[in-house]
């Protein structure tokens, strides 16, 4: 009846997952109680979660990544402790618990972390960057969204009904096989992927045909934002590159439920294989991630600059590279498997080629710096901390792209360190100076400087900390992923992490303080103008928040840094006074789809996992009767009458006038 | 939003592009199928015949099989090289480029594993 399941499968004799398990469900609960309590289900169903609107899907994707944030941060304090505590002894974690936790972190980190929040920023400003009303599939978003909720949701399930991989985040076999793994660890790991990887294919579908098929009129190509042509380069990626990850899972869920052979030991399976297609796609994977933040730098650093962004063209040229050359470079997460020199040293040579390009980047963004009046608010120490740290990862990158110091650093820490340091001082960094540079045009009001200056500060000390030491003890030898160990050299850098992870945890809970900060002030920190930093493209045209139709009428571009230059042309031209003559706007309808789908794809990614097949079907059929229903709806849209979008759109026009005739006098 | 997806000089997706009539669109399909059938039918009778010279058998496979894709590329998803099919023709041949990195390197590194291993007597003492 319940396949695999039963009480054993709760983990009443370990405290640590029980205890965490508990505390997460108790404060679930509570919230969900207060919400019906307060009454605000209907306002949370209704605008929020069927919202189709590409605004409020990319605040919950950001909402999502950052709930997962901790998750993942809770995992990486633990394994600090453990490994500061446990030379020449056990520690407190045991190791079938330590190996759940590396693993846990990992996949929680990449793809409940880094994935959302960066496709939450793209989903939440690309549209508006572009100067158009929605994404191209408004509905299929919020199925996006919702499939990678379902994946984070399998993921934490998993720390109290059943266990977590222990083999890593990137489950190698044989050691995932049935024979090595018989319990459901694997199979969370790879059924949770699998539904958010649907996911994550229709949002990379989505976004790729957003950036190419809705421009404003004049937005043409070469006069996109930098951050909508890295969306496109990393959204292209994702669609090529996510297939090979879901096709690999599928291959290694084969053996585990049907008795194939595609990586086993015996019977002619090759484990070789699942290396080489698992980081065909973890490589491109890793500039999926990176390749928005470079989006986002570009944009910071030319506004806070206050100049038009450095070699837009060669920058975008360099965005593309990237997206071709990233496709040739995966053998170098394998060099010691043994492909003998000739093909070691192709990959290797195009290891470093790829660092050319970004290489680019980072000149390109100091040469937009030099001669401008710089601003260092926020987003901006986000942006000039990560130029010195990525520097740093990047030349690791590079050296443990040379085969023959990869022999000797691979698998080790250093190596721990090279990844942390470009993906926490890239993709992270990155995630934080956007979230800190769009928050106003979200929600209307800024974020408190003075936390948000302190939550740097601690997060780019504690980096530091934590991670160079990282590099000393791979230097000395120490390899990843130790429960415990034995060499009395290794404990100083280990103490010291976990004392980084300490200023790190700080910096967290600056950047906490700051949200309360920030929304209890929010009256003293309103933006009216819509435009808070002086900003150079569209999405700083219309006001904060946007409505939701985001511009009443569709902007017309002439050059690159569209705003800026209409706001030029404004202030020589002292703004047309006459009232615009309004339209009615269509939009499309809310809809429940994504979300009673992706409660559908969870009772089945249960059921899979624990081999209970009645309700693998039911799951399977309550899916596919939420597509009909869909695909057969009649009204898909609504339509917002010209009054309402003038009285709406009167309101900014007249902040925005009075801000741009101020500028005028001076 | 058809006002924003409509600009002139702009392409068209797969569906979009102009209606012709119903009975042009049947032709095109009509001769789409049965150039795949005649492909297929091909297929099948060179995999198995005598008739030709044996080792160009497979190649003649594989011309037929990328002939196949040609076809339903043409007629069934109406990839033209006419300018409305700009990011059609790219996307096609961003697809063909990555398909060709992974597939070809995985070939070249997958045959070359061993490269560093003695041979397989060097390593096993020959049996007695
Ligand atoms: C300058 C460009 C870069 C080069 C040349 C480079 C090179 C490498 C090499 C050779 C490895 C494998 C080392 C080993 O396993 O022994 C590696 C691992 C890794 N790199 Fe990079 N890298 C670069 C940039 C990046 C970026 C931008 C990211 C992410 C945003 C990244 C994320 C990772 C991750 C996650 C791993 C390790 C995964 C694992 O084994 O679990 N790298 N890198
Ligand atoms: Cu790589």
């Amino acid at each position: 009846m319940l396949g695999k399941l039963d009480w054993s499968a709760i983990p009443f004799d370990q405290p640590i997952p029980l205890v965490a398990g508990g505390v997460v469900l108790v404060a679930i609960l509570a919230v969900l109680i207060w919400v019906v309590v307060k009454g605000h289900l209907p306002y949370l169903w209704h605008e929020w979660i069927t919202s189709v609107d590409h605004k409020r899907i990319g605040v919950m994707y950001i909402l999502l990544a950052s709930v997962m944030l901790l998750r993942g941060g809770s995992d990486a304090i633990m394994m600090r402790i453990q490994q500061a505590v446990a030379y020449q002894s056990q520690g407190y974690l045991p190791p079938e618990h330590y190996n759940q936790i590396f693993s846990a972190h990992g996949t929680i980190m990449i793809f409940f972390v880094a994935m959302p929040f960066v496709i939450g920023l793209m989903n939440l400003v690309v549209p508006l960057q572009l100067g158009v009303r929605d994404v191209a599939f408004p509905t299929l978003n919020s199925v996006g969204f919702w499939l990678t909720a379902t994946g984070a949701l399998l993921v934490n399930l998993s720390l109290v009904i059943g266990e977590f991989a222990r083999t890593g985040w990137l489950a190698f076999p044989p050691l995932s096989e049935l024979s090595y793994s018989p319990g459901v660890g694997v199979d969370y790991y790879a059924w949770s992927l699998q539904i958010s990887g649907v996911g994550t294919l229709v949002a990379g579908i989505n976004l790729v045909t957003t950036v190419l098929k809705l421009r404003t009129r004049g937005m043409n190509y070469l006069r996109m934002p930098m951050f909508c042509w890295t969306t496109l380069a990393s959204n292209l990626l994702i669609v090529a590159a996510f297939p090979i990850l879901t096709a690999t899972l599928a291959m290694l869920l084969l053996d585990r439920y049907f008795g194939f052979h595609f990586f086993t030991n015996e019977a002619g399976g090759n484990v070789m294989m699942f290396m080489n297609l698992i980081w065909a796609w973890g490589h491109p994977e890793v500039y999926i991630l990176v390749l928005p933040a470079f989006g986002i730098f570009s944009e910071v650093v030319s506004t806070f600059s206050g100049k038009a962004l450095f070699g837009y063209r060669s920058m975008v040229l360099a965005t593309m590279a990237i997206c071709v050359i990233s496709f040739m470079v995966w053998l170098h997460h394998f060099f010691t498997m043994g492909a003998g020199p000739d093909v070691n040293a192709i990959f290797g040579i195009a290891s470093m080629i790829i660092a050319v390009p970004t290489g680019v980047k980072i000149y390109n963004w100091l040469f937009t710096m030099y001669g401008g009046r710089i601003r260092f608010a926020t987003p901006m120490l986000w942006a000039v901390g990560f130029m010195v740290t990525f520097i740093i990862g990047g030349l690791t990158g590079v050296l443990v792209a040379v085969p023959p110091a990869d022999f000797m650093l691979h698998n080790s820490m250093f190596l721990v360190a090279h990844f942390h340091n470009v993906i926490i001082g890239g993709v992270l960094f990155g995630a934080f100076a956007g979230f800190e540079y769009w928050f106003p045009k979200a929600f209307g009001f800024r974020l408190d400087e003075r936390w948000g200056k302190l939550a740097f500060w601690f997060t780019f000390l504690g980096f530091y900390v934590t991670f160079l030491p990282l590099y000393i003890a791979g230097m000395l030898g120490m390899t990843r992923r130790l429960q415990h160990y034995d060499v009395a050299a290794w404990r100083p850098w280990m103490f010291m992490a976990a004392f980084g992870m300490l200023i790190l945890s700080i910096g967290v809970i600056c950047q906490i303080m700051q949200l309360v900060v920030s929304i209890r002030n929010r009256e003293a920190l309103r933006d009216r103008t819509g435009d808070p930093w002086d900003g150079r493209s569209l999405e700083w045209a219309t006001s904060s928040p946007p409505p939701v139709f985001n511009f009443a009428f569709n902007p017309d571009v002439r050059g690159e840094d569209a705003y800026w230059d209409m706001k030029s042309r404004a202030r020589q031209q002292s703004l047309e006074h006459d009232e615009p003559e309004y339209q009615d706007i269509e939009m499309p309808r809310n809809s429940p789809t994504g979300f009673v789908c992706a409660f559908f794809a969870t009772i089945m990614g249960f059921a899979l996992i624990w081999h209970i097949w009645w309700m693998v079907i039911l799951g399977g059929l309550g899916a596919w009767a939420t597509f009909v229903v869909f695909a057969w709806r009649d009204h898909d849209e609504y339509v917002i009458p010209a009054a309402e979008v003038a009285a709406i759109d009167r309101v900014n026009l007249e902040e925005r006038r009075s801000l741009v005739s101020m500028a005028g006098i001076v | 939003m058809s006002d924003q997806t409509h600009l002139p000089g702009h392409d068209l997706a797969p569906g979009e592009e102009e209606q012709h009539s119903v009975g042009e669109r049947v032709l095109g399909y009509v001769v789409g199928l049965g150039l795949a059938l005649l492909l297929t039918a091909t297929s099948f009778f060179i995999a198995g015949t005598d008739l030709v010279w044996q080792p160009s058998i497979p190649v003649a496979l594989i011309v037929l099989a990328i002939a196949q894709m040609g076809v339903h590329l043409v007629f069934f998803l109406h990839i033209t090289t006419g300018p409305d099919n700009t990011n059609n023709v790219l996307a096609l041949a961003f697809g063909l480029l990555v398909v060709f990195l992974v597939v070809g390197g995985t070939v070249w590194i997958m045959s070359h594993l061993n490269a560093n291993m003695p041979p397989m007597d060097q390593i096993m003492p020959k049996p007695m």
